[in-house]
């Protein structure tokens, strides 16, 4: 009896899921493109192809978003109506979003080939919202095909997807390394040629200064010019005379 | 006789060549520091933000020793001629202070070129760029001066090392742009003639040809870089050359008679 009520709930578990579940694993969109983790937001690869055996044109595919510890226990919505909301995220550590047609994930869709999860910064309130990640995580997803009567396919959960943090500025050091060898080289130089000429001022200004003062220092006569000075030519002496000097010839000398 | 006044006439001879040379040189440097104030590549606002704007001192003590050279060359030369104690005495005095002035200048490129390292660009860039909560007018003049060189300089790149930097830091701008909207400024991304981008998800997402990937650091180093080699090399040239001058005409003034 209780083996039989075993195996009756265990098919009706079966029934009510009817869940298939897709090898395909959603992975961050390969590419270099620096934007493609954010602190916030993050870019997945858009499946192709792996919903058109499962789906209607009244299907749609939904996100799941779940912190990494937290998906193991995140349990499907049976209906539209039970999708767990982003507000919610907080405390349910989950929640579902990018609500679309499964045509869009059809084999020749157009549109991008790429997923941007967090990408809405307006949409308050409003369901299904794609608002940015309120931490850095880490965060698995998973795509589920939900169609009028709940999940009718999934894929497996992503590996743990941790966004980035940012440093604080302040960590940033801006003293270089080491001096350039070059500015010493200038400095150096220049120093000893500014020494140099002052030397050689003081030096040239010096022995200017100096001579006159040292030569009288050492009894040397200050150089002066030389004229020169004509032998003297001797004077006619005027004729002896005894008495009474006159220019006259001398005449017989007047007697007393 | 004949000698010693051969030797004075040689002496002249080289003595007014050497001025003529300074005089020449004088003109170069007025005209290269004129250039360099002048800022053509609007990087000025970039250097005051960061209270270290030595180098454009230099290029100021530059305009003026590069007039005084001239100056002093044309008035060596004219006592070079009158074989004048007292002009040349002037000269010398007048030379030796230019010289100090010019060692300061060189000496002063040559030093705080060092201090422009990509992580003083980078810090100033993230505290200040779109800063909307400003201590006093000074503040205030420095962030806009910054933010606008920086809208001008992201035409062609974005971040000092690359858009990322946005990214591994925290920033003044990251306090009033959130992050899914802008992981970077939008000036970062390729704009059309009417200054919008030409794909803004291309742009925040980070692919290729959308956005502006390479960093400003070339961009701003590179001139900032030959301003201050140009004022220190060429300035410690002319002061080689002027050494030797002024050698000579200390030599020459000493042996003129009064």
């Amino acid at each position: 009896m209780e083996l039989l009520g075993v195996l009756l709930a265990l098919a009706g578990m079966d029934a009510a899921a009817g869940l298939a579940l897709l090898p395909y694993v959603p992975r961050v969109a390969p590419g270099a493109m620096p934007g493609k983790v954010t602190a916030t937001t993050f870019v997945l690869e858009r499946p192709r192809c792996i919903f058109d055996p499962f789906a209607n044109a009244s299907d749609a595919v939904w996100l799941a978003v779940a912190f990494a510890d937290a998906s193991a226990a995140f349990k499907n919505p049976t209906s539209s109506a039970e999708v767990p909301p982003y507000e919610g995220l907080p405390t349910a550590r989950a929640y579902m979003t990018l609500q679309m047609a499964a045509a869009a994930y059809g084999c020749s869709a157009p549109g991008a080939a790429v997923l941007r999860v967090g990408g809405d910064t307006a949409c308050h309130g409003r369901a299904p919202c794609n608002g940015p990640l309120p931490s850095p995580g880490p965060y698995r997803v998973k795509f589920l095909l939900m169609g009028c009567g709940g999940p009718k396919a999934e894929t497996k959960w992503s590996d743990p997807i941790l966004l980035r943090r940012a440093r604080s500025l302040s960590t940033i050091d801006p003293t270089p390394a080491r001096r350039s060898s070059t500015a010493v080289v200038i400095a150096a130089i220049l120093a000893s040629l500014g020494a140099a000429l002052a030397m050689a001022v003081l030096g040239a200004v010096g022995t200017q200064l100096c001579v006159p003062l040292c030569r009288r220092g050492l009894g040397a006569h200050l150089p002066y010019r030389t004229h020169h000075v004509p032998p003297a030519l001797p004077h006619t002496l005027p004729p002896a005379c005894v008495c009474g000097c006159t220019p006259r010839p001398p005449g017989p000398c007047p007697t007393k | 006789m004949a000698k010693t006044d051969n030797g004075i006439r040689i002496c002249q001879g080289l003595l007014i060549l050497g001025n003529v040379v300074i005089g020449m040189c004088g003109i170069a440097l007025t005209a290269e520091c004129i250039f360099f104030v002048s800022d053509p590549h609007g990087l000025y606002p970039l250097l005051e933000a960061t209270e270290n704007n030595d180098i454009y001192a230099a290029a100021w003590i530059g305009i003026f020793v590069g007039f005084a050279l001239l100056a002093l060359s044309i008035l060596g030369i004219v006592g070079v001629m009158k074989s004048s104690k007292t002009l040349l005495l002037v000269y010398i005095i007048l030379m030796l202070i230019t010289y100090a002035f010019e060692m300061a200048s060189c000496i002063t490129a040559a030093t705080h070129r060092d201090f422009l390292t990509p992580n003083l660009f980078l810090k100033q860039m993230l505290e200040r760029y779109m800063k909307s909560d400003t201590d006093n007018n000074n503040d205030k003049q420095m962030t806009e001066g910054v933010t606008k060189t920086w809208d001008n300089l992201m035409l062609q790149c974005c971040g000092v090392h690359g858009p990322l930097d946005w990214q591994e830091y925290t920033s003044a701008f990251r306090m009033t742009h959130n992050d899914a909207d802008y992981p970077w400024p939008h000036n970062c991304c390729v704009m059309n003639t009417r200054s919008e981008p030409i794909n803004l998800d291309g742009c925040k997402l980070g692919v290729p040809g959308f956005y502006n990937s390479n960093g400003c650091y070339d961009a701003i180093s590179g001139p900032l870089n030959r301003q201050a080699w140009g004022v220190a090399w060429f300035g410690f040239a002319i002061l080689c050359w002027t050494f030797c001058v002024l050698l000579g005409t200390m030599f020459y003034w000493s042996r003129i008679a009064y």
